[in-house]
């Protein structure tokens, strides 16, 4: 178990070292934005001092687009400093959905990368007892996989569904996704994380879904 | 005759208030929002030089530069990078690009490399793959950009 707590550590280190590099990526595009505007007000300005008007529409325009990509800088590092607490958090009883909601975040940019789509299906309240950092790397691996087969131009849905005295987690893949594949890797580069959250891994094909069956209560 | 420039980068806020930036100083810039656009117009257009940048969906960076090269060997494409390691810049370099800067971009720094990349179409030479010299670009790069093509140099050297 402690060989396993262990490799689940270093896959953890590796979904963080993955999630921290995409957001600071997102940040610096947003800099970069910020930067521009900057650098186009220092333009406007070197203009006007040549004779030529500035024009206060363009420059409420500026000031829009600068409050715009600050907004969105701040919103990826609110994201950045919640992955980041979420390291460290215990065995908690959550919503699925938030799981699911976070996780399409994080991994948003890298799925628009391979022309992914990532929603979270259903209204349904579906609770579960985990160290969510641990289902948020589980769901981070499965994605991460499905992103290495996609050809572009498709959809996975996450959702949840109580069965008895488990939790199950879909993962509803377009049709045609080698989900067996996906599954296997996952599970072999997953084990740990599986074992961790005392999940089970199974596919349907035929429907295109890969399902990760947890405990409704953990027990320690 | 104002230099023809051509940028790419799927972002599309990034887009407009580059080209605006550039358009101020004098050059005729068009943009599209990924490499598959740009690929068309490439074939049936000259351009000076080609604002790329690194990663976009469909297509990325490196593997839009090598599709460049290959319509055209001659062009002159300058990567444009979030975060730059330097096996990328390695390897957009061996793939023949004409310069790799780091976002976010100082406009001097771009514009004398858009500027140089014109007299090298004009005089013939072609930035393909290996033919680079990272020391003669070096000091002029920005930031951090600049220790990345330090870093480079080494490997070059070494190998």
């Amino acid at each position: 178990m402690i060989r396993f707590q262990g490799t689940a550590n270093t896959l953890g280190l590796l979904f963080c070292g993955t999630m921290t590099a995409s957001m600071s990526h997102e940040i610096k595009n947003a800099l970069a934005i910020v930067n521009e505007n900057a650098g186009l007000l220092a333009d406007l300005i070197a203009l006007a001092e040549k004779g030529r008007p500035l024009n206060p529409e363009r420059l409420k325009t500026l000031a829009a687009d600068i409050s715009r990509q600050v907004q969105r800088a701040d919103s990826i590092v609110s994201r950045l400093n919640r992955f980041a607490h979420s390291a460290g958090q215990p065995v908690t009883t959550t919503d699925t959905r938030e799981i699911f909601e976070f996780t399409a975040a994080l991994a948003a940019r890298m799925a628009a990368m391979k022309g992914v789509t990532i929603t979270v299906a259903g209204d349904n309240t579906v609770q579960v007892q985990a160290r969510p950092f641990i289902v948020e790397n589980l769901l981070w691996l499965c994605l991460k996989h499905l992103f290495a087969v996609s050809t572009g131009n498709q959809t996975v849905q996450l959702g949840a569904e109580n069965a008895d005295s488990h939790v199950v987690i879909g993962l509803q893949f377009a049709e045609g996704t080698p989900v067996e594949e996906i599954s296997k890797l996952v599970t072999q580069e997953g084990q740990p994380l599986i074992i961790a959250l005392q999940a089970e891994v199974s596919t349907d094909a035929q429907r295109s879904l890969i399902r990760l069956t947890l405990p409704k209560k953990f027990e320690e | 005759m104002s230099v023809k420039v051509l940028l790419i980068d799927d972002d599309q806020d990034f887009l407009a208030i580059l080209a605006e930036r550039l358009m101020i100083r004098d050059m005729d810039v068009t943009t599209v929002s990924s490499a598959v656009e740009a690929f068309a117009l490439v074939e049936s257009q000259p351009y000076d030089a080609i604002i790329l940048d690194l990663q976009m969906p469909e297509i990325d960076g490196l593997q839009a530069l090598e599709r460049f090269k290959a319509i055209n060997p001659n062009l002159q494409v300058i990567l444009l990078t979030g975060h730059a390691t330097v096996a990328k810049g390695v390897q957009a370099m061996k793939l023949g690009a004409a310069d790799v800067l780091e976002k976010p971009v100082d406009i001097r720094v771009l514009t004398e490399k858009i500027k140089k990349t014109r007299v090298q179409k004009i005089s013939g030479q072609g930035s393909e793959g290996g033919n680079n010299t990272v020391q003669s670009s070096a000091p002029v790069l920005n930031g951090s950009f600049s220790r990345l093509m330090q870093g480079i140099e080494k490997l070059f050297k070494k190998s």
